[in-house]
């Protein structure tokens, strides 16, 4: 029994540990392909661009773990990138203004997908895909198809400045994400709310039995979801300087990825936010040491697609002997 | 006037002959070791308790189940099941209590499913489907089903006899029921104990399960009493009050500790003209101190009862009070609040209670985080302070309160089940089968826990599927018959046998 135990506790560590691992190999195979990879620069640059593959997976993990997803991240992200130039028009004193609103649409916009889960009881998937399609049909239409005048608008310095500003050497992005962490993983591990949210995830029935406001918390994961998705549509817009189309469509199959990587339970209610990050790591790590090897395009679908396929066969056993 | 085995049906090789099956569902034994036969020609039934086996039986005949030891002989010849096929090739079919007909086809389909009249191309001929089926209603003597008509627009009793069609075409060698009059008529009844005889005669062998006695005496041959997942014996003929007192055995006295007298008559919990689907026209009262008994046949209301009590079904009408004041529930949040809990070991185990991979700490402290948080951040030395303090009070058997709770034995789960309403400083505890699945030493316990929680002034209402335990713990017994309290026993009526006979012979009138 005892052994069983010691097993189970720290099975979501080690998966936050596979997932580190993981990264730190596949920097040091990217040195040997191409010297340099490991450098400070490099691994800074790479480390920004899973940021942002991090924030969005910071909403997923709060959905996956009660069991959801969120398909809807690509054009939530996507239309606040675009809300938040067209609001801002790239000056700093509207920038106050164009953030609370671009972030405010993307809780509303997750507020609505839970209220659709949660009180519609409509499966997450439906829901989320459905407010995705609506989603780029409402940027799509609303900026003309990106041609408005305000649409070629640059982000606020104040804003590329949370990106690139470096810290003690290091871009001010990476610090945002490790107050993100540090928050996030909090709320998860130290709050009513969270430990709410791993019990509706092990079992809805049983946590509504006991008291637990499973729909109100419902409700409140899948805004937090929105937010995260509008935070990282901001962010990257602060990174690039301007918005595009289509920016947000590579975020939701590396979200999941990342989840999963990770070792967030898809079906619910184990996991953490730590490891969901080193999965982002991870994750872009694979995706630069590929791009390293000069390896195309759709020779990396297919890696990342084989890589998340063979890590849900082995959890999936995992779980089988647990 | 027990039978041995060898000697059963007078002579010929029985047709079905289950020897010592045993199985197990995580840590429950539904079986331990059951045993009877049956002949051809025979209508053999099986009875017993809610719980004594008799459907996991039928299963493993059927090939529903694999048995975890003992050993089963079909037509004479030892036979290993790996699925109903099997069992179907060797001819033995099974009626099952669940409907397992497909909603949305019509009749014709699912009494042909599998063997369809196929034309050119074995493509299926539709206008023949219909037709095959409604001769084959005819001759089984139904008029009254249309072969066309989708069965989920048809009546329960309508399905049931579809289902019990289905089977009888096939022509079934061993015919096991699983308690096939449940959701019958008078009319059906009688229609399908003619086709019972028919069959007898054509030397079908026939088992099944039934509560109604007047319906096992009237056309059983042989009757085998199961108790605890074994067979208590086979007979011709046995009064129905000899069975009773079969069916629920006698057991240690010391078993149960002595209940203390009410003090003083102090309402608790009541519930007036209580209707929600499920149940109607409820009215009781728990007093202080008081553990109050809920019995009868499973699936009679009372799940339903305990969940309406504890706001999780809507009451349609009628009034809950607690301590004299009415209640208005929303959810169990506002029946938390207002002092009650609920243990519940639902039918398929767990799953509403515990959750089974988190820690016990987390599963104690579920329903009180709001009292031991601050800003919503959980205050962990509170939360560990109250919960090792409580798991010493029960004794709940743990290294470490961090382990998950699903790595806790069955009776040390139900302590954390209730420890949690005891966190919640809940007086009113509703415990639903908390014992089911334990064994007999933490069945003790949990006794003793209950007699310990109403000295100290709580009160507790108490379903269980065990007669006896009701008629040892409990000051009064509500015995529930589809949905309704059908009577309430008290000393010096109040007995195992008085409560299942309430429920037997309450069904009997049905």
């Amino acid at each position: 029994m005892a052994r069983f135990s010691r097993v189970h506790l720290g099975r979501d560590r080690r998966r936050t540990l596979y997932a580190l691992i993981a990264a730190i190999l596949l920097f040091v195979v990217g040195e040997f392909v191409h010297p340099g990879f490991a450098g400070l620069d490099s691994v800074e640059a790479i480390l920004t661009i899973a940021s942002f593959v991090g924030l969005v997976a910071a909403g997923q993990t709060f959905v996956v773990l009660i069991g959801g997803i969120d398909l809807s991240v690509p054009w939530v992200l996507n239309g606040a990138a675009i809300l938040l130039v067209i609001l801002s028009l790239g000056e700093d004193g509207r920038a106050l203004y164009a953030l609370l609103l671009t972030l405010g649409m993307g809780a509303g916009i997750g507020l609505l997908n839970g209220v659709g889960v949660a009180f519609l009881e409509v499966p997450a998937v439906v829901i989320t895909l459905a407010m995705n399609g609506i989603m780029e049909g409402l940027t799509l239409g609303l900026s003309g198809g990106l041609t408005c005048a305000a649409c070629a608008s640059y982000a606020p310095p104040v804003v590329q400045r949370a990106v690139h500003e470096p810290i003690f050497g290091v871009p001010a992005e990476l610090f945002l994400w490790l107050a993100v962490i540090v928050i996030v993983s909090f709320v998860l591990g130290r709050t009513r709310f969270g430990r709410h949210t791993y019990a509706i995830g092990n079992n809805a029935r049983a946590s509504y039995l006991a008291g637990v406001g499973v729909r109100f918390t419902t409700v409140l994961l899948y805004a937090l979801s929105g937010l995260f998705s509008a935070l990282a549509g901001i962010l990257l817009v602060g990174f690039g300087g301007q918005a595009s189309l289509g920016m947000g469509t590579p975020y939701l199959f590396q979200s999941i990825a990342a989840v999963v990587i990770g070792g967030v339970y898809i079906l619910g209610g184990r996991g953490s936010y730590l490891g969901a990050a080193a999965g982002a790591a991870s994750l872009t790590a694979l995706v630069s040491v590929l791009l390293a090897m000069n390896m195309p395009d759709y020779g990396r679908s297919i890696i990342y697609g084989v890589v998340i396929l063979v890590l849900l066969l082995l959890y999936g056993r995992e779980e089988g002997e647990g | 006037m027990t039978e041995s085995e060898a000697t059963a049906g007078g002579g010929s090789p029985p047709a079905v002959a289950a020897v010592k099956l045993a199985k197990s569902f995580g840590g429950v034994r539904a079986l331990n070791g059951a045993s009877f036969a049956a002949a051809p020609g025979e209508v053999h039934a099986l009875v017993g308790e809610n719980g004594a086996g008799k459907s996991t039986l039928i299963k493993i005949l059927g090939g529903r189940l694999r048995p975890d030891a003992g050993s089963m002989r079909l037509k004479g010849e030892a036979v290993e099941l790996h699925g109903p096929g099997e069992a179907h090739r060797r001819g033995a079919w099974t009626v099952f209590q669940e409907l397992t007909l497909l909603p949305w086809m019509t009749v014709a389909e699912n009494l042909l499913l599998g063997d369809e009249p196929r034309g050119a191309l074995g493509l299926i001929v539709r206008r023949r489907m219909s037709r095959d089926a409604d001769a084959a209603l005819a001759r089984l003597g139904i008029r009254h089903i249309d072969p066309d008509a989708l069965v989920e627009d048809i009546p329960l009793a309508a399905r049931q006899i579809v289902e019990i069609v289905r089977v009888v075409i096939r022509e079934p060698a061993i015919l096991l029921l699983d308690e096939p009059t449940s959701s019958l008529g008078e009319h059906e009844v009688a229609w399908l104990f003619d086709l019972i005889r028919e069959l007898r005669a054509q030397q079908t062998c026939i088992v099944f399960t039934s509560h109604r006695w007047n319906e096992i005496a009237s056309i059983a041959d042989r009757i085998t009493i199961f108790r605890n997942g074994a067979e208590v014996g086979t007979y011709r003929a046995i009064e129905e009050r000899e069975a009773i007192t079969l069916m629920t055995g006698q057991r240690l006295d010391t078993l149960f500790p002595p209940v203390p007298p009410l003090a003083a008559e102090v309402p608790m919990l009541e519930a007036q003209g209580l209707a929600a689907p499920g149940i109607s026209a409820i009215g009781f009262t728990l007093r202080r101190g008081e553990i109050l008994g809920v019995g009868g046949l499973t699936g009679h209301g009372h799940r339903e009862l305990f969940l309406t009590l504890f706001g999780a079904l809507r009451a349609e009408r009628g009034t809950i009070l607690v301590g004299g004041e009415a209640l208005r529930l929303r959810g169990p949040r506002d029946a938390i609040r207002a002092g009650l809990g609920i243990a519940l070991v639902p039918e398929d185990r767990k799953t509403e209670g515990l959750l089974l991979p988190m820690t016990i700490r987390d599963n104690l402290t579920l329903a009180i985080l709001e009292r031991i948080s601050r800003l919503g951040v959980i205050e962990a030395g509170a939360e560990a302070e109250r919960t090792r303090r409580l798991a010493d009070a029960l004794q709940i058997k743990t290294p470490s309160l961090m382990q998950p709770a699903g790595s806790l034995s069955g009776g040390n789960q139900q302590k954390v089940l209730i420890g949690r309403w005891l966190l919640a400083e809940s007086r009113i505890l509703l415990l639903y089968d908390v014992t089911r699945g334990v064994d007999i030493a933490t069945k003790h316990e949990i006794y003793e826990l209950m007699v310990r929680l109403i000295g100290e002034g709580r009160a507790i209402l108490f379903y269980s599927s065990d007669a006896e335990e009701l008629a040892h713990l409990c000051h009064r017994v509500l015995v529930m018959r589809e949905g309704r309290i059908a009577a309430e026993l008290a000393a010096p009526n109040l007995s195992a046998e008085a409560i299942v006979a309430a429920a037997v012979r309450d069904s009997l009138a049905a």
